[in-house]
């Protein structure tokens, strides 16, 4: 625009000054045309870009590169609240980067660590991220065991944890099939919970509430063989995840040692081209103790929070066993924006043969996702429950 | 003086004739200061020749030396969000395209050829197409970079004679598609006009390839690397295969000249003395918003053209470059997107109306049904609307054109019969027939939705000619194409036209009910007289014929000789530009 509105001043410059002065009138439509490029040879200059352009270059450029400074909404647990944080990532090698970064929350939840990815391994069948940080909880919610408790129960507990972890992800022939093996070194440190809530340590006595108080350190070996048909997990609109995932927390000192089986599945069901998509979730962890070990209460399954129960609280509901879930109506409303309207049920129980579908909590609501075509970088879910009303911000797809 | 107007078409600046634009605010505000630079010159001014004498010119020089452009690129994430949000809230200056001749054609030049609709194409031409050298030796290949535009990944790689070729696969879940859809829609844009690049279907053997020594990828962090068996393993792996483990590929020529980045939609380029017409009101881009709606053109983004420097006669020529037109027909960038052509890539208004309806309220390209194949994928023809087709993203010569700009772009695209769409859908070596006459066929459909559209939106009345004898004929290429009933007369309004002042004297009026129709008896006879005729048509059916073409002979010694022609005023206001709206696709 800026350069049409130059030409046409250009023309009022033109007519400014006496016909006389101006050249001789051509004789020919070409020696006329031929006139006005002579007098742009005057002119002439290398391309300069705008403000707005040079901004978004800049940003494109950014993007591109992948080596930045970048945000981090990632918290140091559930329920920390609203989350503030950096990152810087950097290339190590031509496809390897290490991703230094760290969050914050209002209700003071830390996290600090650094990532490792080497995404393009044996012959890009396989992506390997090695982990290590640290980060602290201040209020994580416990309201006892089971589903018969209510909001009113809740106690609070915190951590201070250091952790490692290693994790290789493969796609045989780069297909449907994963399989997921890991490792990871975790160091739980409780401390007295803070919030409005009494702390755990004043409503319960270490006889009542296995591993209260305690400092456990987990060696946690896990394994996960799936078949997963998805696009991108971080944003699909057709396409599923049937898997399962072994977990074998083995405790330095062999008092809360356990075993975990998850079993996940999603599906994606498009509608009308894509403009619908059904989506399902189904998940169920059932544990396993080991010889005269127990399961410390903060490791137990769990539904409840932004990414499972959305209307209830974060680690709502514990037990032995849990039972999620969850299904959306998922609207494209354009290319980056998706909304939804979905319903979430679930449950815990101590026994296997309680995960049934009798007297599951439930709740529903609608939510908005920005997306793109391999992310969903912000997700929006207003939730309702029999307790209460809740608002989910979330920097990643819910499954 | 009009100041929207082109020294293709203007009188010279002295002439003191014509209407100050209107349009959008900014050039209205120019405009202004135009406007009162103008009184000042017409108080001084004397008068000045409405048509030169070589008027109309078949040919836009190219007369100052551009070797000194520099390469000028356009960031794709700019040019998305740029025209996502900017273009296409621009208000069009409903003004006429600035590139045409006073005969309202388009004269050659670095960006336009005139092929179809002004010479005879046969279906040779259009097989040929922008073909100019032999096609790839494939016995041989030897990599030398991946290839880093487009959607479809690929290769630069020279061939066993040593040439360099830029190498596109087709994607698995459209074999054929992508390379036919190329090497086809490269003959389509060729023969309308365009400066194309030589596009062929080869053949990629993987046992016969080598990667030359110096070969380099560029990785995720930026590095340039060598190029690995892995990399080319990495692009082969996510490619259609033919049975016999070779691999079908569109071969394009390496273009001659020194690439200088792509061309803008707007504005010009400030460095390249030949280009003085703003390019959102060249027709010549304006108008690609029938062709691709035509091919279904839908990435018209500036990122698939290119601007190369090329010496001619001693001098540094820019030439203009429509370099990827694959992404036609039923082509799209990932396989489930469905809205191509139906939306861009945003709307406020489809967004909202999903938005508050949860997806209840269905868009056209929910409920539209497609005869698929996988190798031309969704492509139809039955509800096709051109006025309501949607590139990915607007550009704005695309939100400028105007009536005349699409009467003047679906008369080309009429100009293709069968058997031309034929040959050139042939091209793409479908092994389906039923594919390839698929192809064919909704491209005649879309065709025929085109001109039954722009044909009749305007006054068609067309190609003037005026015999010694003061007999008038002409054409109506609307009722011809067999769109609308013959109009129930014709009507030409006769005036003398003083070339140097722009003054008419009425001479008298005709009317006809055929393309025919006699002149009144005292026309002037004296060499270099002029007459103005206004014609127009009476026709219930299309109420806009009335308003007039105006046209301008000038009296030679062979006869009368057509200089002007304008089929719409200079500025177009009220309904008239209203009508120039995108309406929603139905």
């Amino acid at each position: 625009m800026r350069r049409r509105a130059g030409s046409l001043a250009l023309v009022a410059s033109l007519l400014a000054v006496p016909v006389a002065a101006q050249n001789p009138e051509p004789e020919t439509r070409t020696a006329l045309i031929e006139q006005e490029q002579t007098e742009k040879t005057t002119q002439l200059h290398p391309f300069e870009p705008g403000k707005v352009e040079k901004y978004l270059n800049w940003a494109e450029t950014l993007l591109a590169a992948g080596e930045a400074w970048h945000p981090f909404f990632n918290n140091a647990y559930a329920g920390g609240g609203f989350t503030v944080g950096a990152g810087y990532n950097k290339f190590v090698s031509p496809y390897n980067t290490i991703d230094a970064r760290g969050s914050i929350t209002v209700t003071g939840y830390k996290r600090l660590e650094a990532e490792f990815i080497a995404p393009n391994l044996f012959k890009r069948q396989g992506m390997l991220s090695v982990i290590g940080g640290w980060r602290e909880a201040t209020q994580v919610g416990f309201y006892g065991f089971g589903t018969s408790n209510t909001v009113d129960d809740r106690a609070n507990y915190g951590f201070k944890q250091p952790y490692g972890q290693a994790m290789l992800n493969l796609r045989p022939g780069r297909r449907n099939l994963l399989i997921r093996a890991g490792f990871e070194f975790t160091e739980w440190n409780q401390t007295p919970g803070s919030g409005t809530a009494p702390s755990v340590d004043e409503v319960y006595t270490p006889a009542a509430l296995p591993g209260l108080g305690a400092s456990v350190t987990y060696l946690h070996p896990q394994a996960t063989v799936a078949f997963d048909s998805r696009e991108v997990a971080g944003y699909a609109r057709r396409g599923g995840f049937y898997g399962v995932t072994v977990h074998d927390f083995a405790d330095r000192d062999n008092k809360y040692g356990f075993t975990q089986l998850d079993y996940e599945a999603v599906q994606h069901v498009p509608i009308l081209r894509e403009a619908w998509v059904l989506s399902f979730h189904g998940l169920v962890s059932t544990t396993g103790t080991k010889g005269g070990e127990v399961i410390p209460f903060f490791m137990l399954p769990s539904v409840g929070g932004g990414s499972s129960l959305r209307g209830f609280s974060s680690w709502r509901f514990r037990d032995r066993n849990s039972l999620l879930l969850q299904a959306e109506w998922r609207i494209m409303v354009n290319r980056f924006i998706d909304t939804a309207v979905f319903y979430d049920a679930g449950k815990v129980a101590a026994h296997t043969s309680d995960l049934n579908l009798d007297h599951l909590k439930n709740d529903y609501g609608i939510g908005i996702r920005l997306h793109g075509p391999l992310a969903t970088p912000l997700r929006i879910d207003f939730a309702k429950s029999n307790e209460g009303f809740s608002i989910v911000w979330s920097a990643s797809a819910i499954f | 003086m009009n100041t929207q107007s082109s020294a293709l078409t203007r009188p010279h600046p002295s002439a003191a004739r014509g209407r100050p634009s209107g349009g959008r605010r900014r050039v209205a505000a120019v405009g202004l200061v135009v406007g009162l630079s103008l009184a000042v010159v017409a108080s001084v001014s004397t008068a000045g020749r409405r048509f030169y004498t070589d008027d109309p010119i078949s040919r836009e020089p190219e007369s100052r030396d551009a070797s000194g452009a520099g390469v000028e690129d356009i960031g794709l994430f700019y040019e998305l969000t740029y025209n996502l949000f900017v273009t296409s809230r621009y208000l069009p200056s409903n003004t006429r395209a600035r590139n045409i001749n006073t005969i309202d054609e388009v004269p050659d030049s670095s960006w336009f050829t005139n092929r179809i609709g002004t010479t005879t194409i046969t279906a040779a031409d259009v097989e040929r197409g922008p073909v100019a050298g032999p096609a790839p030796a494939p016995e041989r290949w030897t990599i030398i970079r991946e290839k880093s535009a487009g959607a479809n990944p690929g290769f630069t790689a020279k061939d066993a004679n040593g040439e360099t070729w830029f190498l596109g696969f087709d994607p698995p879940s459209n074999p054929e598609g992508a390379t036919a859809a190329v090497v086809v829609a490269s003959k389509f844009f060729w023969a309308l006009g365009y400066n194309q690049v030589e596009m062929f279907i080869s053949t990629f053997d993987p046992q016969k390839v080598v990667i030359e020594p110096g070969a380099t990828k560029k990785r995720p962090s930026g590095a340039r690397t060598p190029f690995t068996q892995d990399d080319l393993n990495a692009v082969l792996e996510g490619v259609a295969r033919n049975k016999d483990g070779t691999y079908r590929v569109a071969a394009g020529r390496l273009l001659p000249g020194k690439v200088i980045g792509s061309f803008r939609y707007s504005g010009t380029r400030p460095d390249d003395p030949n280009d003085i017409v703003p390019h959102e009101h060249r027709r010549d881009l304006r108008a690609l918003r029938v062709f691709g709606a035509w091919t279904n053109l839908t990435d018209l983004k500036a990122g698939n053209t290119l601007d190369t420097l090329m010496t001619e006669n001693g001098r540094g020529i820019v030439k203009h470059i429509l370099q990827d037109v694959g992404s036609t027909f039923g082509m799209v960038n990932r396989e489930h997107e469905w809205d191509i052509g139906w939306e861009h890539f945003y709307e406020g208004d489809a967004t909202m109306r999903r938005l508050v309806s949860f997806g209840f309220a269905l868009s056209p390209w929910q409920t539209v049904k497609y005869k698929e194949y996988p190798s031309i994928h969704r492509f139809e023809g039955e509800r096709f609307d051109p006025r309501a087709w949607r590139p990915q993203t607007p550009t704005t010569p695309y939100m400028e054109m105007r009536g005349d700009d699409a009467f003047w772009a679906a008369r080309r695209v009429m100009a293709f019969n069968d058997d031309l769409i034929r040959a050139a859908v042939h091209t793409g070596q479908y092994s389906d027939p039923a594919a390839e006459r698929h192809l064919a066929h909704v491209l005649g459909q879309r065709r025929d939705t085109i001109g039954r559209v722009y044909l009749t939106a305007v006054n068609p009345i067309s190609s003037p000619r005026l015999d010694p004898g003061g007999s008038l004929t002409f054409e109506n290429p609307a009722v011809a194409g067999g769109f609308a009933k013959e109009p129930t007369a014709y009507r030409a309004v006769w005036s003398r036209f003083d070339n140097a002042t722009g003054n008419t004297s009425p001479i008298g009026e005709t009317r006809s009910t055929s393309t025919t129709e006699a002149g009144p008896r005292d026309l002037p006879s004296a060499p270099d007289s002029f007459l103005e005729v206004d014609l127009s048509a009476e026709s219930a059916q299309f109420p806009s014929w009335q308003q007039p073409v105006r046209t301008f002979f000038r009296r030679t010694s062979a006869g009368w000789k057509l200089v002007g022609l304008e089929r719409l005023p200079e500025t177009l206001d009220g309904p008239a530009a209203a009508s120039s709206k995108n309406p929603e696709p139905k």
